[in-house]
């Protein structure tokens, strides 16, 4: 069911790759503090995480802070 | 600091509870919660801006161990639409206006809740992640389409 761009499956209505649905089952069958605990996650982003606060006026000028600011792979920026 | 965990959500659950904070989960950590398997650095709240609300929330967020300052909590208190937090126990974004969804009132409408955590509805959390087409999230948006067709299938059985 993989594209032909090789790893993303086509994710047509109601079709679910076999080894997500898979994923998926596993995890329902988790406590949901174990699934927090697999799920969240701490390494260092550049920039990001330099300053302890940090604030704006709109969500459109945070998009274009993390456009201006953050390095590209970090992959904030829009497509 | 280390990464966010079930009890300082918890926590947070406690905390607001007790302000009546009107809150969602949004994000990736909201699609988390309602089982979605995926990794994600910090949490995401999507609040109701009324001034109430702000104010509770600033209160709130002391009592959580965040260390704002006269010109932080006046912030929060207006309701800027987007505050990112790491003065605190954990990392925290505060969402006043998500891109994607119009009113907190319809998602709120729309919430599901886990374990007594208030979240967005899948839609919501896809609507919101496609509208900000970032990279990152173009990347992810794929599975988690399919997580919300297989969590929707499931919870009608």
């Amino acid at each position: 069911m993989s594209s032909s761009s090789g790893n993303i499956p086509d994710e047509r209505e109601g079709e679910i790759p076999r080894e997500w649905r898979e994923e998926f089952e596993a995890a329902a069958s988790r406590p949901l503090s174990l699934r927090m605990r697999y799920a969240f996650i701490r390494t260092y982003k550049p920039v990001l995480d330099d300053a302890l606060f940090r604030s704006w006026n709109s969500t459109a000028e945070y998009r274009e802070w993390c456009e201006e600011y953050l390095p590209a792979w970090l992959g904030y920026g829009r497509v | 600091m280390g990464a966010f965990e079930y009890r300082q959500a918890e926590e947070i659950r406690q905390t607001f509870a007790r302000h009546a904070i009107r809150y969602l989960f949004l994000g990736k950590s909201g699609a988390i919660l309602l089982g979605f398997p995926d990794t994600t650095q910090d949490a995401d709240v999507f609040l109701e801006r009324t001034s109430e609300n702000c104010s509770a929330l600033a209160i709130a967020l002391q009592e959580l161990g965040f260390s704002l300052d006269p010109a932080q909590i006046c912030e929060i208190e207006r309701g800027k639409d987007f505050i990112q937090l790491k003065n605190g126990p954990f990392d925290l974004d505060i969402i006043f206006a998500p891109d994607g969804i119009e009113r907190f009132e319809d998602a709120w409408r729309r919430r599901v809740e886990v374990e007594g955590f208030p979240v967005c509805h899948l839609d919501d959390i896809i609507a919101s992640k496609a509208a900000t087409n970032r990279q990152k999230d173009r990347e992810s948006l794929p599975r988690l389409r399919a997580f919300r067709n297989w969590w929707m299938a499931r919870q009608s059985r």
